[in-house]
């Protein structure tokens, strides 16, 4: 997202939280949710693949609600309007062709008027036959979750990208030499189907209260955090959307604070270090090792500025709407250890994948009957998670890696503790020794996060290898 | 929920009449060879492919290849379909790409060239020159 998308996130959240109450907040909140799902899309070689997905994050955010909201819940006056403004935005940006001499919303111009009925068409009748299945079996919900994994395994698998890439240039009858892994880039998906699949769940533990369609869309494509989060919970935010708001002078303060913080962080300081941050190419160029401890520092404290900065600017916007978004970073590189850095480092994500695989994976594992030790159901559920949340960043080797890596070093870190805790009870009561592990255990973490990062910036394995012979003078 | 039906079928009806009536524009193939001409000079890959027919694609590419290593701009661009050749609509264009390397300009007269665009699925597509 550039500065002009980001300025004009911010403004129109402004002006909806100064001009709009109640229920018109959640209605024009979701007008421009929608409006910026198509218009955050960037342009893809694949002509009008930047108007056709987009619609269909849609279509799967009102599938997801069909199937998690109650039967006949459609028919509401509230959920009619809701799907009257999904309907209406849509088809009015594909007619948009017609009448505007340049796209607007969209990258290129949208398609014509008789492919989006076509498609319309196929959709409704895919939701209708989904939701019927779904009131009689209890699999449409574990459908729809494996659905959503697996297109997010075909995003972020650059081979099957590109098969999938080569399947939809032949259907549009494009040269297929010219396919690309990078053709498909769904913005926000990954976001959207972590969402979409917290809420798929929640109803199946019967843990989602019921939502109306507005609340639901607003929540999955809401604009100021539609691109990189947080991850929020959907009761939650709802529960944000029905109180009352009224956008004071402090609120507007506090909020311009910290959207001037974010976009120092990230445009400013971030943008800065990206200059000597590590990447491919300074991976091989830089000889020293010094020079090379520089770039890969720099590349620590890049990442977590341009994430942490576009977080700021996500929970800033959103406070000007009288949405409180949860917070996604607290100081993670001043942790004296690496539990307390994953807690405090993208906190949305881990949170999120604590609730649906760390927990329910241990809760399994300890309730089955073989007799596995503790300590192998520490490092399976450890390097499991990790290695998943590598995994949702790219199914790639270097991301594999950077999942092991932290997989690893959570579990020595917690077998270490407990060796500790065990054998020098006292160690941590010490008031002399307890700066010097406080110190000492905040530099080993950070080093530890910083030499991880040598495998989630490279894109390959190989190439990181060089780094850490460089890094160590080998 | 009639008053739902009803309106979404007025907004169907009303959009088949708007893509059928919308009248031709006459300028859109000169206007198609614009576009081509300014993702080219900004180097916009994944634009110019879109404004290129399949048959036209690598060479669109090629075209866009040699100008990596240089700066461009457009200087007095305009143009203006000249004529038809079947289906194939002919655009020529005035004006020219200016490129740049090391402070040295060199110009490539648009004018030598007539861009063939033909249009699919409803979208004029630059597909070859003569």
């Amino acid at each position: 997202m550039g500065l002009l998308q980001t300025g004009a996130s911010i403004l129109t959240a402004l002006l909806i939280g100064a001009l709009t109450r109640s229920n018109w907040r959640i209605y024009l909140l979701l007008a421009c949710s929608v409006l910026a799902v198509y218009w955050f899309q960037p342009l893809l070689p694949l002509r009008s693949f930047d108007f056709w997905l987009p619609s269909l994050s849609l279509a799967l955010v009102i599938l997801t609600w069909l199937i998690t909201s109650q039967p006949g819940a459609w028919r509401l006056p509230q959920n009619i309007i809701g799907l009257s403004i999904l309907l209406g935005l849509v088809t009015f940006i594909d007619l948009s062709r017609y009448f505007l001499p340049d796209p607007v919303l969209t990258a290129t111009t949208p398609p014509p008027f008789i492919q989006y009925i076509i498609f319309a068409l196929l959709v409704g009748l895919t939701l209708f036959v989904f939701t019927w299945i779904s009131r009689r079996s209890p699999w449409a919900i574990w459908i729809s979750i494996l659905l959503l994994i697996l297109i997010l395994i075909a995003l972020k698998n650059p081979e099957l990208s590109l098969q999938a890439s080569i399947f939809l240039r032949t259907l549009a009858k494009r040269s297929i030499e010219n396919a690309s892994f990078t053709d498909l880039r769904w913005l926000g998906f990954s976001y959207l189907a972590f969402r979409l699949i917290h809420v798929l769940r929640d109803r199946q533990t019967a843990r989602l209260p019921e939502l109306s369609l507005p609340e639901f869309a607003t929540y999955v494509v809401f604009f100021p955090a539609l691109v990189a989060g947080p991850i929020d919970r959907a009761e939650r935010f709802a529960q944000d959307l029905r109180n009352e708001f009224t956008l004071s002078q402090d609120a507007v303060l506090l909020a311009g604070q910290r959207i001037f913080l974010g976009l120092f962080k990230k445009f400013v300081i971030a943008d800065a270090l990206a200059l000597i941050a590590l990447n491919d190419a300074l991976a091989t160029q830089v000889r020293t090792t010094g020079w090379m401890w520089i770039i890969v520092y720099a590349y620590a404290f890049q990442i977590y500025f341009d994430f942490s900065g576009y977080t700021d600017i996500a929970i800033g916007t959103a406070q000007l709407v009288g949405i409180k978004l949860p917070e996604n970073f607290a100081a993670p590189y001043t942790k004296p250890n690496l539990t307390q850095f994953w807690n405090n480092w993208h906190m949305t994500l881990t949170q999120w994948f604590r609730s649906y695989f760390f927990n329910p994976f241990n809760r399994w594992m300890r309730g089955s009957k073989k007799n596995i030790p503790a300590w192998t159901m520490i490092l399976i559920g450890q390097v499991g998670t990790m290695l998943l949340i590598g995994l949702w960043h790219g199914i790639t080797l270097n991301f594999i890696f950077w999942g092991l890596w932290h997989g690893l070093g959570l579990f020595l870190q917690n077998r270490w503790s407990d060796f500790v805790r065990r054998r020098y009870p006292d160690v941590g009561q010490n008031p002399r020794l307890q700066p010097v592990l406080q110190i000492g255990g905040i530099l080993l973490t950070f080093h530890f996060v910083a030499l991880g990062w040598v495998f989630f910036a490279l894109s390959d394995p190989t190439l990181s290898g060089l780094v850490f012979r460089k890094l160590f003078g080998m | 929920m009639r008053k739902f039906f009803l309106l979404l079928i007025v907004v169907l009806l009303a959009g088949l009449a708007l893509a059928a009536c919308a009248s031709r524009k006459e300028d859109a193939p000169a206007k198609a060879v614009e576009d081509y001409l300014n993702a080219l000079v900004a180097k916009d890959s994944d634009r110019l492919t879109t404004l290129s027919c399949s048959d036209w694609e690598d060479d669109a590419l090629l075209e866009l290849d040699s100008f990596q290593a240089v700066t461009t701009k457009l200087d007095g661009l305009a143009c203006q379909q000249t004529g038809t050749d079947g289906d194939t609509a002919l655009v020529l264009c005035k004006g020219k790409i200016v490129a740049t390397y090391n402070n040295e300009d060199q110009e490539l007269d648009l004018s030598v060239r007539t861009y063939q665009v033909v249009q699919q699925d409803g979208d004029w597509l630059v597909c070859g020159t003569r």
